[in-house]
Order: C-alpha cells, then structure tokens, then sequence
C-alpha cells in the first residue's frame, strides 16, 4: 500500500494506545516469518505495520517453579535456553526442530501461536504443560489458558486492541517427550506431532496430557487417550492403546504436505513413540 | 509510505529510504547494490539470502527492513579482509564447493554464523548448522568439507558416501 505506516515503540503503552485506537487496521509484527513471505508475494499488503521486537518482550525468567517466556522470544533462545531446557524441555526439542538455524533466530513464540497454522509447533508442548497465555490491552489483562486460545485454523482469541505480551509455564510434574513428523527430516513444515507428559506416581500413570499437532484445525488434546493411560500401570501395549483411541480424536486433511489417510497412520506411530519416550520404556 | 533507515553494511555506515514491508533483501540488492544474498524464493525456504545482523544469521527474504534499523549487516563483499580472501571463501574454492554460485553466498554467510559460534563443530552439527541452505546442484559434500577444513579437520568419507573416491 502507498501509504502504509510504520510504528516501532519501546513503549508498552504507545503500542497498546495503538492497538485501541486502530488496531482492526494494524498489522503486529514479531520476528515476520510468517507475515514477510505474505509481503513478498502481496497476497497481504498491510495499512499499518506495529514493530514489537522494541519492547523487551524477549526474556526466560523462572517463575512460581515454572516459567514465564516473553512472547517476542526466539525459537533459538528457547531451544539453548538452560532453564527451559531444565523447566520444560519438551519445548525446547520443539522450538529446536522448526524451521532453520537462521528462522530461529528471528522467528518468536507469539507470532508462531497467533498465527496460529494447523501446522504450528509451539502449541503442542504447551498444551502439554497446561500453558497460560497473557494477553494485554488498554482495557487490562486476560489470562487465557492454552486450551481456549484457538478457535479454529489461523484465529484465536485475541481481540483487534489486545498484544500477546507472555507465555506461562506453571511448576509441572512429569516426563515429557516430543515427536514431530515432516516430508524433510528437518526445515520442513509439520506433517503430525505428537507432545506427551505423563505423571507417574509409583508405577501407576497418575495423570497425562497426550496432544497431537497438525491433525485438525486446532492443536488436540486427545482425552480419550489419556483415559486410556490414567491409573494403570504404563506399558508398550497401552501406549499402543492409547495412540490407536487418538487416532479418532484427530480431525486430519489432505493438504499439500500429506494426505488425512497418511497423517491417521503417522500419527498413531508418533504418539506411542513419544509415550514410550515419555514414560522410558 | 517511506521511512528513512540507517544502519552500516560491512562496516561502512549506509543511509536510504525504505517502505514498512520493504524486505532486508530487496533494500541490499536493489537500494544498496549489495548484491551477494540472492533472491532464491522470498519465503524463507532456500537460504540463499541469508545475511549475518549482528553477527546472527537471518533470512533477509524475510526480514523486514525497517526492523534492523542501526544494526550491523555483514553479507559475503565484507569477508575478503585486506585483499585477501576469508578462509571459507578459499575453502570453498580449493573444495569446489561452489557450482552455478546461485546458493554459495547464503552457504557462506550460514558457514560464518555457524563457525563463529561454534569453532569446531562435528559433522553432525556442520549439517545442522547448514540445514536452512538448499543447493539445487546437489554440492552438499564439498560444501561440508570446505567447513571441516576451516575447523581444522580433515572430512573422513563415510561408508553411506556414495560419491566415487577421492
């Protein structure tokens, strides 16, 4: 657009004093690397670009016995992070495993969730460590815990005035583990995943959060499979159980990187895998 | 509408004009006739753009000029030192790592970053390093010996290498 505008502030307030007064016309900008190949090829020509990447909304703090992750953070400073490494590894294999060395360096947590792609990694792992989303506004804050921040592909629940600001990660129990499945081994989009947390209290699976990625609009718990898990003792077979009732949870499609059929059958591998992972067996 | 960016390219302070979705690339090649990083794909999927910003690579396909505004940029004219050619440059040459050139800038200036962080790296994290850097002449071997020698060692064929002996 002729006209378009540029704002890049280090004030919190200016950018918010922005998003009330225009912001169904601003387009928020992180890291860009979903939002730049759309510059590119002018399928979207922003009225008014916000900068973020000013208002120090990069930081890993430890927080409560878990975490609080800026939204502006890069994919590189969570996979090397030491603490998420230690807090929350299982998201840190996933930020590990997106994109490219030079993507990770500038590609950030919050653009990955407000874009919100069928395909997205960030989401996974979070659901799997029961994440809470901040997001602000002139108006205050909201806390949005993870599981009802998608609505469907590419739409969440912020509103036109509100900033993603900040990720929480809660103390959580548990192993965790993270499979994902590509056309490439890596640099490739996501074709299913698979984040997994068991919590094992003497033998027996005390409580699980099995999430699948890339297998319907939004990120999927799968319930049943955790039902499936939850006061018994974990073994191959239940894993196996277990991945075959997520099957039927997921709502796949046939897009340019895999078919439903194909994703049904991947899936299923991924989840026991990250299971058999999680619990060490 | 445009905005004016300043920031230095190779050390030298450069000025020009820029629109918000303008892309680090287009600004390099076509404003500042800083012509190594290629167009290969403009979304990010090839890395034949990469580019170091403060000593970190990024994709300048898909970084928005405006966004590195002061930063430092280095692209492949700011390797040659005092006329003489930065060892991967040589390396890349004597290996014959280079093949139509369409990808070797974004190989070197990935090569860098990787180097600079981590001098000596095994091979698994040379192709870990390099993962973002597509060659659509299939040189991958000579550019992942040309980094071995720079790190100091010497690249061992593997028993998987398919390549004929050397």
């Amino acid at each position: 657009m002729p006209n378009a505008e540029y704002f890049a502030t280090t004030e919190l307030r200016e950018a918010l004093r922005l998003l009330a007064e225009r912001g169904d016309q601003i387009t928020v900008l992180a890291g860009g690397t979903d939002l730049a190949p759309k510059f590119n090829c002018r399928e979207l020509q922003p009225g008014a670009l916000l900068y973020i990447g000013k208002l120090g909304l990069n930081y890993i703090i430890a927080k409560n016995g878990g975490l609080a992750i800026g939204a502006a953070t890069t994919l590189e400073d969570l996979a090397t992070s030491r603490l998420v490494l230690e807090r929350a590894p299982v998201l840190a294999q996933a930020a590990a495993e997106m994109g490219n060395p030079a993507i990770r360096n500038v590609a950030t947590i919050g653009g990955n969730l407000v874009t919100a792609s069928r395909a997205a990694d960030m989401p996974p792992p979070l659901l799997a460590l029961d994440a809470e989303l901040i997001l602000v506004s002139e108006r205050g804050e909201r806390v949005i815990p993870i599981g009802e921040f998608f609505k469907r592909a590419h739409k969440t629940v912020r509103l036109s005035d509100e900033l993603l600001t900040e990720i929480r990660i809660p103390s959580v129990k548990g192993q965790t583990a993270f499979v994902r499945h590509g056309r490439r081994k890596i640099f490739s989009c996501c074709v299913a995943s698979a984040a997994v947390r068991v919590v094992l209290d003497g033998g027996k699976c005390a409580d699980a959060r099995i999430v699948a990625g890339s297998m319907a609009p939004t990120p999927v718990r799968c319930l049943g499979a955790e039902g499936v898990l939850k006061g018994k003792n974990l073994t191959s077979d239940l894993a196996g159980e277990a991945a075959a009732q997520a099957v039927g949870e997921c709502k796949p499609i046939d897009d340019e990187r895999a078919s439903a059929w194909y994703r049904r059958r991947v899936i299923k591998v991924l989840i026991e895998r990250a299971i058999n992972q999680a619990s060490g067996l | 509408m445009k905005y004016v960016l300043s920031f230095t390219v190779n050390g030298q302070p450069m000025e020009t004009l820029a629109e918000p979705t303008t892309s680090l690339l287009d600004v390099l090649r076509d404003k500042l006739e800083v012509t190594s990083p290629k167009r290969g794909c403009e979304s990010g999927d090839c890395g034949a753009c990469t580019v170091l910003v403060n000593g970190k690579a990024v994709p300048s396909c898909l970084t928005v000029a405006l966004t590195v505004a002061g930063s430092e940029i280095t692209t492949v004219e700011g390797l040659v030192q005092d006329g003489q050619l930065h060892p991967l440059q040589r390396a890349f040459y004597e290996h014959g790592a280079t093949q139509c050139g369409f990808c070797t800038c974004g190989m070197l200036m990935a090569a860098k970053a990787l180097l600079d962080r981590n001098p000596s790296p095994t091979r698994d994290e040379i192709v870990l390093g390099m993962s973002g850097n597509l060659c659509r002449c299939g040189g991958y071997v000579q550019v992942m010996e040309a980094i071995e020698d720079v790190a100091g060692r010497k690249y061992e064929v593997k028993a998987a290498d398919t390549r004929g002996g050397k």
